[in-house]
């Protein structure tokens, strides 16, 4: 593209926002429409396509994921400890509630993390419910957190984290839960990092996942919303798999069962859409 | 800002021309309008948002216009005696009476034209149950 | 501090074999059969044992991962297979059978060219869906062919549809043509405005 400042129409915008919306259930209003378009017009840069109309096909094809890239460039991918924290607290004030209601005390409470990347979302669970789950010492709680990626699970494993992954944490919580090495780094205190399992598991891999057991609530964000429609089909019939009846499941919060699978209802609580594997019927 | 003097209307529907062509008549009039392309993500949508009027197609992926309406009605939530108007391209009696049955309030036979849907649109806004 | 618990150890739980992949199909409890449906994709011959549990299978979750099954080979012939529940009178197994199609794409769009001459006009208005998977032009090639000859409006407003995001220049004529063909449906006329207008000529 020759010009200066390429621009793209507003039946080109149209075109590819109605695209994603069908893929992602992502809404682009007027308002974050300058935005979407620099995005865009960053990715047809970076695949050098000629036109928009070129790069169109050109995500359309499924080529080297370039839609996953331009998912990417709208959203923060970023992880840090109390991410999406109004799941935490559906978490702590209505889905173990549900939960715990046909458990006597003592009972296990099972919490998937996965993807859990480097660690922050399960310690983020663990933290959570120590500071805000009344009843946390009257349930044998196991947090798992799996990943595909052995790398970040080392590194979950190990429990170092930086400034920016604890930047939501109060200095008292902090306190409370890391120590201190060098250069602002922290380490998860040795407690907190053994009672949280890690495992190697992909999540499209029936095995693997089974091999995890079954769980009461699974917190599987930001990862569905990448996977094409046959994965997204089995890594649901999996995750249902891996649901015990009655079990939650909540997504990342641009993401939608409406755009993988059939098998879950849908709830409301506290203003969080969370889903669910139903209740067994009685025979 | 919300206009609370405006009514809302969800219109579910997998065609987002269908979806375009519908939201062209009901602004018109001055309804303010949202989306959703299956019965799945019209249920979320109503469970978030206050509104007061769904129309919805009977052929969706995922969750169709039956099992939409089924799964509303059986909520037992005050979102689920919302209106709905059902709309498909069949026109057989056998389909009427099953939208019935689902709980539809009234069905409407497709291609429907901007001010008919405007219309109707106008007539079951806020009707009761 | 709580929250401390001995790790529990993996579960294993060894997948079964062709043999009993059949026999759980056919008389297993719905847990059973959900996941022999599951574990069919693993061996050779699923195809005619997933498409015999189909046609028995009336819970609509054990029929979803049947369909996955098929989804998951994603041969010719279990795209044979899953084609006929387009045509059923049932809403939610025509939403089953054409979401399992769109998840096998490369064997579904085998059957294209036929499913959009079939005598049934459902049948044709689905398969535009089915298009929409498909790569590079041979969609719009397809649905361009389709609307210049396609006598329900209903049928035609689908492919438009799927033309929209998948169409380019050289479906401009055979849109022109269909509006000429529809005067009076506002529908079509408004759809294929905006269809030109997505297209365009950039």
């Amino acid at each position: 593209m020759a010009d200066a400042a390429p621009q793209i129409t507003e039946d080109e915008f149209r075109r590819l926002a109605d695209f994603l919306y069908r893929r992602t259930g992502m809404v682009f209003t007027e308002a974050k429409r300058y935005y979407v378009e620099r995005r865009i017009l960053d990715r047809i840069v970076a695949t050098s396509s000629q036109s928009f109309a070129a790069y169109f096909a050109y995500l359309r094809s499924g080529l080297r994921d370039e839609v996953e890239h331009l998912i990417n460039a709208f959203t923060v991918n970023e992880t840090y400890f109390y991410r999406e924290d109004h799941q935490l607290a559906c978490l702590s004030a209505d889905l173990l509630k549900e939960r715990v209601a046909t458990k006597k005390p003592g009972d296990a409470i099972r919490i998937w993390s996965i993807p859990c990347s480097t660690g922050e979302e399960p310690y983020s669970i663990a933290i959570w419910l120590l500071e805000n789950w009344k009843d946390v010492d009257a349930y044998d709680i196991e947090i798992v957190g799996s990943d595909i990626d052995t790398r970040v699970l080392d590194a979950a494993m190990e429990g170092v984290f930086g400034k920016r992954a604890l930047m939501r944490l109060s200095s008292e919580l902090i306190g409370r839960y890391f120590h201190e090495l060098d250069d602002e780094r922290w380490q998860i205190l040795d407690d907190l990092r053994q009672s949280v399992r890690f495992s190697r598991v992909n999540l499209i891999e029936t095995k693997e996942t089974r091999a995890q057991g079954r769980f009461d609530v699974i917190f599987c964000r930001n990862v569905l919303i990448y996977f094409d429609d046959e994965s997204r089909r089995i890594a649901a019939e999996n995750l249902y798999d891996s649901l015990l009846p009655g079990g939650f499941i909540c997504l990342g919060h641009t993401e939608s069962m409406s755009r993988i699978s059939p098998l879950f209802e849908v709830c409301r609580y506290s203003g969080a859409i969370v889903y669910r594997r139903p209740q067994e019927l009685r025979a | 800002m919300s206009d609370v003097s405006r009514k809302r209307i969800l219109v579910i529907d997998d065609a987002a021309l269908v979806r375009t062509y519908y939201r062209a008549a009901l602004e018109a009039r001055g309804f303010v309008v949202e989306e959703a392309l299956n019965g799945l993500e019209g249920l979320e949508k109503l469970l978030l948002e206050p509104f007061d009027l769904a129309i919805v197609d009977v052929n969706m992926p995922r969750m169709d216009g039956m099992t939409f309406l089924q799964t509303l009605r059986a909520k037992e939530l005050p979102v689920s005696g919302i209106p709905v108007l059902v709309t498909s391209t069949e026109a057989k009696a056998q389909d009427l009476a099953a939208a019935r049955r689902a709980g539809a309030n009234y069905y409407l036979v497709k291609p429907i034209s901007q001010e008919m849907l405007a219309e109707y649109a106008a007539m079951f806004c806020g009707a009761p149950r | 501090m709580p929250l401390i618990r001995k790790p529990s150890s993996p579960v294993e739980s060894p997948a079964p074999d062709g043999r009993a992949i059949s026999e759980l199909l056919a008389t297993g409890s719905d847990d059973e059969r959900w996941n022999a449906a599951r574990s069919a994709p693993m061996h050779p011959d699923a195809v005619p044992l997933l498409a015999a549990a189909l046609s028995r299978e009336r819970v609509e979750r054990v029929r979803e991962a049947i369909f996955t099954a098929l989804a998951k080979i994603g041969s010719s012939e279990s795209a044979a297979v899953t084609l006929p529940y387009i045509r059923s009178d049932d809403a939610a197994q025509r939403t089953a059978a054409l979401d399992a199609l769109r998840a096998m794409p490369a064997a579904a769009a085998e059957h294209l060219p036929q499913l959009l001459e079939d005598a049934d006009a459902d049948v044709r208005l689905l398969a535009c869906e089915i298009a929409r998977a498909m790569p590079g032009d041979d969609a719009s090639l397809l649905l361009a062919n389709l609307i210049a000859r396609e006598g329900n409006p209903n049928v035609c407003a689908a492919a438009i549809e799927v033309l929209t995001e998948t169409g380019n220049v050289a479906s401009l004529p055979s849109l022109a043509h269909c509006a000429a063909r529809f005067p009076d449906d506002p529908f079509l006329a408004f759809a294929i405005k905006v269809a030109g207008d997505r297209i365009g000529s950039r």
